[in-house]
């Protein structure tokens, strides 16, 4: 695939060219930054791109510069004569130091233009028919940063009087929710960027730029996606040993299925019937309980971590991917990958490096097979699975 | 070259208690020299040993990351390697090396005889040593940092980072500090207190100014870190919570700290290296340098507009979108400057006669390479951008193109350049140019596909990247670039092993190998251990040129006296020079027990503090020199007023 900006008008042969054969193996690049699919990341790429494009000129002059300054004043022959002596012209360095600020004027007046456009939020309200009553939502995400995965919190009444400035302690939301963030599609979406523990990065490339999550500080940010689709994105502030494993992915779906998607993250969980399955609820109570809250059986967990929490497992099954977006919950045909996620309640230390004993990560529970089959059985319980074409678009690999 | 040290014959009749060295030529003359020389070898050679350890972290991490899943190193390890890269690349590579040719040459281009204090500047390099040593220990005592060489708090904290690596990052760090502190203090005052009769600063060369707005960049830089490497130190050791939120403390004040120290850090790194290839084009291009003036205040504006820029690191962590558009602009007007120097490099070429040899491909090396990191350094000023590209390969291409493209090629073009000033041999030529093109294709190679991994999405400081992100061919090609590199640093060594090894036995050099221009050429190679026969008397820029070439009536460049004529014979005895010291070693040598007993066990305290303390007394009660020992220099200059002026006193602290 060829980034878009070289899709453009082709200013250069030779800066397509080049590109062009720099670019050429990128077979699906989910983190492309120049491939924008929402107006954020379009405004910032129409900035990027006429910048690049004069940077290339410049290195074109400089470097043609080079080549006829070898080209014409090399001396091949220890010629001993000296080339005239000149020590310098004002009015050359006059005008190298005004062009050069000439350019960079216009490009500060559009670089703050762009910025302007990203710090505006426009006032829209999203409809969600619950039950037959439909209610206004204006959409607000909470994000939260932690070691080593991302939480998305969505309070459906609104922001206004919820207090983030611990985010060790937030308010319960109406919906919890783990790496996978869902929203409505053709919306553009508040973000309040927070984190438990240190510094983290939320980034979804296509659709905006980057903005740190830092403890004791909520940043906002927003996104917008033109239309339905997956959107990668990976935490890009280091932020120990498994950074590179805190990955997450933004689903934007039509405002129907957004509408009923809100729907069923809103039901608790039920009782499982299965005899595997209750096993594997009783394990959950003794064990994951403790950390995890699964609404409408523990509300809430005494959570003994360093960031007082973990993912909510109430509607795991309706998120493909798992333990910070690295692993995918089902198979390409739907069926869930029971090998991954036995692989990953046996020694999940062994599956994501983490510091479970300094009360930073999932530590390996010590379950026997028998239990991590009833476990995987309740799991199964929690949520439905999302439709096909959301897997096939949200495998990880 | 006839004049031995002199030091024996000066130092005949210690007085007080403590007798001082009297220098010589084995380890103990090393370990013991105040000579600004001797200092800059000894800076060299360090650095260049964690140049390589460097390095050898840089493959490593390319190693691991030469395909998907990579497992070479795993992520714990990758963690403190790639800290440890960094650290030692920025704080004991460039840093010292820089302060290597700073030691060395800033005397000589000035005409002084020795740093304004001597002892201070052996203090400056053991300390620095001491540092570099106390960081490398963290690898045999409970595990490296794993911060990252930003450290941004509270991911360096004791809960996040329970190792004591972060420990010995904050207190090796400080040391290393310390020791820059005190040099660019001791450079400071060289440049603007020591310089030749007639040496006005405009007549200063180039590098001997960027060397001045170098120091001058450190002398408030270096304190910042200081401060924050304190705080970091309190919160780890302490239970001091300045990083804490929820305690009041601020994650964001790090990178303030950081930051307002990490720009002008960068101008530290690059102005040097803009210095040497200053004196290296016009050199080999046979012109002055064009626009002189121009020149020296570019690379002063560079020193203040880089104050104004830190918070360009900072534009997706948080800070508003008032201070984003501030320093968005002033960091793309910073490129300004930068931009008059490049042109003026070529300016100066134009219309010359260019011998490409080994220095001057180096320094063509800088002009090009720099040029496409200032490039790209324009593209992510431009903040949206930036929050596009900040923490991407697209920022890992941008400043190794100038850490490495503009600063270690600039070095190169240096050591090349005044090899056979330090050490009366010239590397050979050829191997050099092979050493160049190498390092140029395997430099292009691993950085240049930087960019587009960067563009692609492939975040920094991950220790493993998934397949299907098409981050897996230019991750290769980098990975090959990588050993690219490493092969012209050790055709390099190879040069300068065969170059030594031939030199063996034979005369020194001619005094003048590539019809140079600046003052220190006036000293035959290797410089004689008292620098000048006699202090020139300066009277142009270029002074070393203006005394070897007039013009004639129709303005052409006529030689009017040989190098040999020109340049002095180092035959001068009895010159009284600082007589050497034992104390800075020893009070360097406290400085690591200090640190590790912070680190493991208080009373581990004690001893290094009362080695530090015995040094200062000692240092402070050493006998100055022997008051009737020689003065002056050659004894047909007695009398000599111009001379005498500056020669008389030689500096000792």
């Amino acid at each position: 695939m060829i980034p878009k900006i070289l899709r453009g008008t082709g200013l250069t042969a030779l800066a397509v060219g080049l590109l062009a054969f720099l670019t050429g193996c990128a077979a699906d690049a989910e983190l492309d930054t120049l491939n924008p699919q929402g107006p954020s990341a379009r405004s910032i790429d129409n900035l990027f791109d006429p910048v690049f494009y004069v940077a290339v000129l410049v290195f074109i002059f400089v470097f043609a510069g080079t080549f006829i300054i070898w080209w014409r004043f090399r001396d091949d022959h220890d010629n001993e004569e000296f080339p005239h002596q000149f020590h310098g012209d004002t009015r050359l360095e006059l005008a190298w130091t005004i062009v050069p600020t000439l350019i960079l004027v216009v490009i500060s007046v559009s670089t703050l233009v762009t910025l302007r456009g990203l710090n505006e939020t426009e006032a829209n309200a999203v409809t969600i028919d619950v039950d037959g009553a439909a209610t206004q939502w204006e959409p607000e995400v909470v994000v939260v940063g932690q070691q080593w995965w991302w939480e998305f919190r969505y309070y459906l009444n609104g922001l206004d009087g919820v207090d983030l400035t611990d985010a060790r302690h937030l308010p319960p939301a109406d919906i919890v929710t783990a790496n996978q963030m869902v929203i409505p599609a053709g919306e553009e979406i508040e973000l309040a960027i927070t984190s438990r523990d240190v510094i983290h990065s939320f980034w979804i490339p296509a659709l905006n730029g980057k903005k740190d999550a830092a403890p004791g500080r909520v940043h906002p940010w927003k996104l917008e996606a033109d239309g339905p689709g997956v959107y990668f994105g990976q935490c890009t502030e280091f932020c120990g040993l498994s950074h590179s494993r805190m990955r997450m992915q933004v689903v934007a779906v039509t405002p129907d299925d957004f509408s009923a998607w809100v729907v069923e993250q809103l039901q608790p969980a039920g009782e499982p019937e299965a005899a595997a399955a209750q096993r594997g609820m009783e394990i959950y109570q003794s064990q994951c309980a403790r950390c995890h809250v699964v609404d409408g059986f523990n509300d809430g967990s005494g959570a003994d971590l360093v960031a007082n929490a973990a993912p909510n497992l109430t509607h795991l099954m309706s998120r493909t991917t798992y333990a910070g977006g690295i692993f995918n919950m089902y198979e390409p045909n739907g069926s869930l990958d029971r090998t991954q996620l036995e692989a990953w309640l046996r020694d999940s230390p062994a599956e994501k490096p983490a510091y479970a004993e300094g009360r930073r990560g999932m530590p390996a529970m010590g379950l026997d097979e028998g239990q991590i089959d009833d476990m995987v059985a309740y799991l199964t319980t929690l949520g439905r699975a999302p439709a096909l074409d959301i897997i096939a678009a949200t495998e990880v690999e | 070259m006839t004049a031995t040290t002199t030091v024996e014959d000066v130092v005949d009749q210690p007085l007080g208690v403590y007798t001082r060295p009297t220098g010589g030529n084995g380890w103990r003359d090393w370990i013991t020299t105040v000579d600004h020389k001797k200092i800059g070898i000894l800076y060299g050679v360090a650095a260049l040993f964690f140049f390589v350890v460097g390095g050898i972290e840089a493959l490593l991490i390319r190693l691991q990351l030469a395909t998907p899943n990579g497992t070479v190193l795993g992520a714990d390890m990758y963690n403190q390697v790639f800290t440890m890269h960094g650290v030692t690349m920025i704080f004991l590579a460039a840093m010292p090396l820089s302060a290597a040719f700073a030691n060395y040459l800033i005397p000589l281009q000035i005409g002084a005889r020795d740093v304004a204090f001597p002892r201070l500047n052996a203090l400056s390099f053991w300390a620095f040593l001491a540092g570099g040593i106390v960081l490398n220990l963290s690898w045999v005592m409970g595990g490296a940092p794993d911060g990252g060489w930003f450290g941004y708090a509270p991911n360096t904290g004791i809960v996040f980072s329970p190792s004591p690596g972060m420990d010995f990052y904050a207190l090796g760090l400080q040391i290393t500090g310390v020791a820059s502190l005190m040099s660019s203090i001791n450079l400071t005052v060289t440049v603007l207190n020591m310089r030749a009769p007639g040496m006005t600063l405009f007549r200063m060369p180039v590098f001997t100014w960027m060397m001045l707005v170098t120091q001058l960049l450190l002398v408030f830089a270096m304190p910042v870190i200081a401060v924050a490497l304190f705080l970091l130190t309190f919160s780890r050791l302490f239970g001091a919570r300045f990083f804490d939120p929820s305690v009041g403390g601020d994650a964001l004040l790090w990178q303030h700290l950081f930051w307002i120290f990490g720009h002008p850090e960068v101008y530290i790194l690059i102005l040097p290296s803009f210095g040497i290839i200053s004196e290296v084009i016009p050199t080999f291009s046979r012109k002055p340098i064009f626009g002189y003036p121009f020149m020296v205040f570019s690379g002063i504006a560079i020193g203040f507009m880089g104050w104004g820029v830190w918070a360009h690191h900072m534009f997706v962590s948080g800070i508003g979108p008032i201070s984003v558009a501030a320093f968005s602009l002033s960091t793309m007007f910073i490129a300004v400057p930068t931009g008059v120097k490049i042109l003026n490099w070529m300016a100066t070429m134009w219309g010359g006669r260019i011998k490409f040899s080994a220095p001057m491909l180096f320094a063509v090396g800088v002009v090009s390479m720099f040029t496409i990191g200032g490039l790209s350094g324009v593209t992510h000023a431009i903040s949206p951008a930036d929050t596009q590209q900040t923490d991407t390969y697209y920022i890992v291409a941008h400043f190794h193109y100038v850490i490495f493209g503009g600063i270690v090629f600039g070095l190169f073009a240096g050591l090349y350049f005044w090899w056979p000033k330090v050490f009366g041999h010239m590397l050979s030529d050829g191997v050099g140019k092979v050493n160049f093109w190498v390092m140029l294709v395997g430099f292009n190679l691993t950085f240049g596909p930087m960019h587009v991994l960067g563009l692609q999405g492939m975040s920094r400081r991950i220790d493993s990247y998934s397949p299907g992100f098409g981050f897996e061919l230019w991750n290769m090609v980098s990975t090959i670039g990588s050993f690219l590199i490493a092969l012209s640093i050790a055709i390099f060594v190879v040069n300068v092993i065969m170059s030594a090894m031939k030199a063996r036995g034979q005369a020194p050099c001619g005094p003048d190998p590539w019809d140079a221009r600046s003052l220190e050429w006036l000293t035959p190679n290797p410089t004689p251990v008292h620098n000048f026969d006699e202090v020139p008397v300066v009277e142009s820029l270029d002074e070393f040129w203006h005394r070897k070439y007039g013009t004639d009536d129709d303005g052409r460049v006529v030689r009017v006296a040989s190098a040999e004529e020109v340049c002095e014979d180092g035959s001068a005895v009895g010159v009284h020079l600082p007589p050497p010291s034992f104390w800075p070693i020893v009070f360097a040598s406290g400085l690591p027990f200090i640190a590790l007993g912070l680190i493991f066990n208080l009373w581990l305290t004690v001893p290094g503090g009362l080695l530090v303390v015995m040094a200062i007394y000692a240092w402070i009660f050493e006998p100055v020199d022997d008051p009737d020992a020689a003065h002056g220099d050659h004894d047909d200059h007695e009398g000599d007023e111009a001379a005498a002026d500056t020669i008389e006193e030689a500096p000792v602290v």
